[in-house]
């Protein structure tokens, strides 16, 4: 089973452009934790963002596409990053992110990856003409 | 430059409602076009938070929470990664998605190598690189 391990850090929202991990130490034990996912054969992707100060948002209201320069003032929680793992079950994503070297003012939200097959018969039938979501599928899983 | 398009959750991706034939359609013609563009990396939905949990690392040991979460705007009900030459390119690309209503995305940009600057030292620079070429290729 697919899943993200999104990783929100408290404070990222106001984070300047160009704001770049600085704690070595930090670091080093994120990339340890990488390669330990990586060993364990879990590991599908992963990576960092960065802040959404150096980002856009676009909505789409009735009269058109409305583009918004970051940083977004009113944003309690953003992402900082993401791992994309492949697990037996949600209790060993769960136990995964927990052994995760985050700090106390970070929280990892895992969310279960939806798969062609978890959509109703109909819906699968739409994507079997889009060869992209196929492929897509195959290369990730 | 790589790109994660983060698409906004909603009372009805909370709730498990599925998009009109049309919005799909729709959508698969986009990614379509992405894909033909060379533009796509990956394209995910994901299950509603009440299928999802948080940790909290409070400096003991973490607490685990399970979903269903509060539907703000910071909820995350699926995501692209792009590559592209630039932010705007990646915005003009986003413009053209079919979504309609209230839907809204976020493009954050991705950190490659080169941008993490002096705290990538040269070994983990060399790791960096090892877990790139040894995780699943997009």
């Amino acid at each position: 089973m697919r899943f993200m391990m999104l990783m929100i850090p408290a404070g990222y929202e106001t984070a300047a452009p160009g704001t770049v991990p600085d704690d070595v130490e930090r670091f080093a034990a994120m990339m340890e934790y990488n390669k330990a996912l990586l060993e364990a054969g879990v590991l599908i992707t992963c990576d960092g963002l960065h802040p959404p100060s150096m980002g856009a948002r676009v909505s789409f209201p009735s009269g058109g596409p409305v583009v918004t320069d970051g940083p977004f003032a009113e944003a309690k929680e953003v992402l900082g990053g993401y791992w994309m793992i492949d697990v037996a079950s949600r209790e060993a994503a769960i136990e995964w992110a927990s052994k995760c070297p985050a700090s106390a003012d970070e929280v990892i939200e895992i969310r279960q990856v939806q798969e062609i097959n978890d959509f109703p018969a109909d819906v699968q039938a739409l994507t079997d003409g889009y060869d992209v979501m196929q492929t897509t599928a195959q290369r990730l899983g | 430059m790589r790109f994660m398009v983060i698409v906004k959750a909603s009372a009805d991706t909370e709730a498990g409602v599925m998009p009109s034939t049309e919005m799909l359609t729709a959508m698969g013609k986009f990614n379509e076009e992405m894909a033909s563009a060379g533009v796509i990396q990956a394209g995910e939905g994901l299950h509603p938070t009440s299928k999802g949990a948080r940790i909290k690392f409070a400096g003991g040991d973490p607490v685990v929470t399970d979903g269903p979460f509060a539907v703000t705007n910071d909820l995350v009900a699926g995501f692209w990664l792009i590559e592209v030459a630039s932010k705007d390119e990646a915005i003009a690309w986003m413009k053209r998605a079919p979504f309609d209503g209230g839907a809204e995305i976020e493009i954050r940009q991705v950190f490659s190598a080169e941008d993490f600057g002096e705290a990538l030292t040269p070994e983990l620079r060399e790791q960096e690189d090892r877990l790139r070429r040894q995780s699943a290729s997009l």
